[in-house]
């Protein structure tokens, strides 16, 4: 079994986006043997009102819940995210991204901690993508900064009870949050899809210094193409156990998928 | 939280398929060639990466990484690396591109047909760069050029490179990239519309448009070449966008593109495997295109 915990539907403002429907992503899913797909709006990361992309999703969602799982982006900045989180949740929301760079607001701000409380007591993990594009390829017209590692070690430390899902990253393998006696709470599991399994094998040191139990599979599709990703899980050096806890167990536990 | 009962093989088949078969696809991979050698079956087009790097010797572990390197390639599937190796400071010096050269062919026979070299040069020490090239293509058997950032393509001072690689029959592979901000610590990076010149100057070059993957706004750099047949583009890079491989298909031309990794191993197999083309047409970026450019080379 094989979730995908970085997947995401809709358009996105600087480049068309395949296979970014219900249907269609559900049709990617099953070409790549990819069950389930925990799914957030790309709209939502450059509208201004981000409930919008989330009402969008739903109704793309919508009879799929066997194998979509949608997150709400939520903007802690924005008027109204209260209101916004409790109508994702009667949605059927399960939990949520936060792009703090894109929306302006950093992670340990008040509000950005009040929250992540609200949704921990709803029991959704809080999912955060490092970045939604290479810095490269951006648009002239934005310069969105990567999120720190600093920033998010920060916040995990502030938040023990809360459940994080690191997405997009890399480099943790370098520092506190890729290690089990940083004194950091084991509440994250960081997201294999910007990290190798061979050659500089990020994943693979992650697992002799974090522990396979603390890894999840992602994709990041249809942003990206789902196949090293899952050529990384393929060439991964770990036993069938540890493999199928990135694939699968580790973030299903946590989204209480039975 | 246990997980659940197992569905149907089919949708689990991913992780019990042996590696390397399937990280190019049941009709490329290097361990299905090896497979292919019955009188009846013809053989496939070796899996050429036709860009990687050997680790500069400064590095302590240069060793091991670059056995490393050959290890991934088992792993995937990939029969051939073709290799430079760039001076940690640059602009290189003569002595600084004539020791990684060396190097470099050393490393080609440590692992005896699956490194091959490119000669790394910068086009600024003039008839040394030139003469390097020679030496390292006609002497240590080399492949090819591999030029970095030191000069845009376009700057006179590359020509007589471009000239003798005319002249002994090999490709050039031209750093690239088009990221629309300034980069400061590359202000002479080429991108794909100077190669595009360059190739319109020199028409019977072989020029090799380096990392669409790993060079910013690739859609743009495709489009730059779109009217530059002479130039073919390698599919390496870190970035794991979507659709890259196709666009470049339709714009370009299968026969144009050049799969390749530059270091990043799982993302440059990845893309190819996941792009929606025939077999036939990923067995020609995997490694015909690159075949039948190698074999342009004077000998």
């Amino acid at each position: 079994m094989i979730l995908d915990v970085n997947a995401y539907l809709g358009p996105f403002a600087f480049r068309p986006l395949r296979n970014n429907t219900g249907p269609s992503l559900v049709a990617l899913m099953d070409a790549k043997g990819i069950d389930r797909a925990v799914v957030s709006s790309a709209a939502a990361i450059t509208y201004r009102n981000a409930q919008a992309g989330n009402e969008e999703l739903a109704a793309e969602v919508r009879g799929r819940a066997d194998r979509l799982i949608p997150f709400a982006v939520v903007n802690p900045a924005y008027a109204g995210w209260r209101d916004d989180l409790e109508a994702c949740r009667q949605l059927g929301f399960r939990g949520l991204r936060l792009y703090p760079k894109w929306h302006r607001y950093a992670l340990t701000d008040p509000a950005c901690l009040e929250l992540v409380d609200a949704a921990t007591e709803m029991g959704m993990p809080i999912s955060i993508p490092m970045r939604v594009e290479d810095v490269r390829n951006r648009s002239w017209l934005i310069d969105v900064p990567e999120v720190p590692l600093a920033e998010v070690a920060a916040l995990v430390a502030a938040r023990p009870d809360a459940r994080f899902l690191l997405l997009n990253g890399a480099g943790y393998a370098n520092g506190p949050l890729g290690r089990k006696d940083s004194g950091l709470p084991a509440n994250y599991l960081i997201e294999i899809s910007r990290m190798d399994s061979v050659l500089t094998d990020e994943i693979g040191r992650l697992v002799a210094g974090l522990g396979a139990d603390r890894l999840a599979f992602g994709t990041g599709m249809p942003f990206h193409y789902p196949d090293p990703s899952l050529l990384k899980l393929e060439t991964l050096r770990v036993d069938e156990a540890d493999r199928r806890r990135i694939a699968w167990g580790n973030a299903a536990a946590w989204l209480g998928l039975g | 939280m246990t997980e659940p009962p197992r569905e149907p093989a089919s949708r689990r088949s991913f992780l019990r398929r042996s590696t390397a078969l399937a990280a190019l696809g049941a009709a490329t991979g290097r361990h299905v060639v090896a497979a292919h050698t019955t009188e009846e079956a013809p053989a496939k087009p070796k899996v050429i990466d036709c860009h990687a790097h050997l680790h500069h010797r400064s590095r302590p572990s240069w060793g091991a990484d670059d056995a490393a390197l050959i290890d991934a390639a088992d792993r995937l599937g990939i029969d051939v690396l073709c290799c430079s190796m760039l001076t940690p400071k640059r602009p290189a010096t003569a002595e600084g591109f004539r020791e990684c050269n060396r190097w470099t062919a050393e490393g080609a026979k440590r692992f005896p047909g699956r490194v091959l070299g490119y000669a790394y040069v910068n086009p600024g020490c003039g008839a040394e760069a030139v003469d390097e090239v020679r030496r390292c293509v006609l002497g240590y058997g080399f492949i090819g050029v591999k030029l970095y950032n030191e000069y845009f393509c376009t700057d006179p001072v590359v020509f007589p490179i471009i000239e003798a690689a005319i002249e002994l029959g090999v490709p050039v592979l031209h750093h690239a990239g088009r990221i629309h901000y300034p980069l400061a610590d590359q202000p002479r990076i080429s991108d794909g519309g100077r190669i595009a010149e360059l190739a319109a100057r020199y028409p019977k070059a072989r020029l090799i448009c380096a990392h669409v993957c790993g060079g910013g706004d690739w859609e743009w750099t495709i489009k730059a070449l779109r009217h530059a047949p002479s130039v073919y583009l390698d599919t390496s890079g870190s970035v794991l966008d979507d659709a890259v491989i196709e666009m470049a298909a339709k714009v370009l031309g299968v026969d144009r593109l050049l799969f390749g990794c530059d270091m990043s191993m799982t993302h440059g197999v990845g893309r190819i495997r996941g792009a929606d083309l025939p077999d036939d047409a990923k067995a020609q970026i995997l490694g015909g295109n690159m075949a039948r450019l190698l074999a342009g080379r004077v000998r």
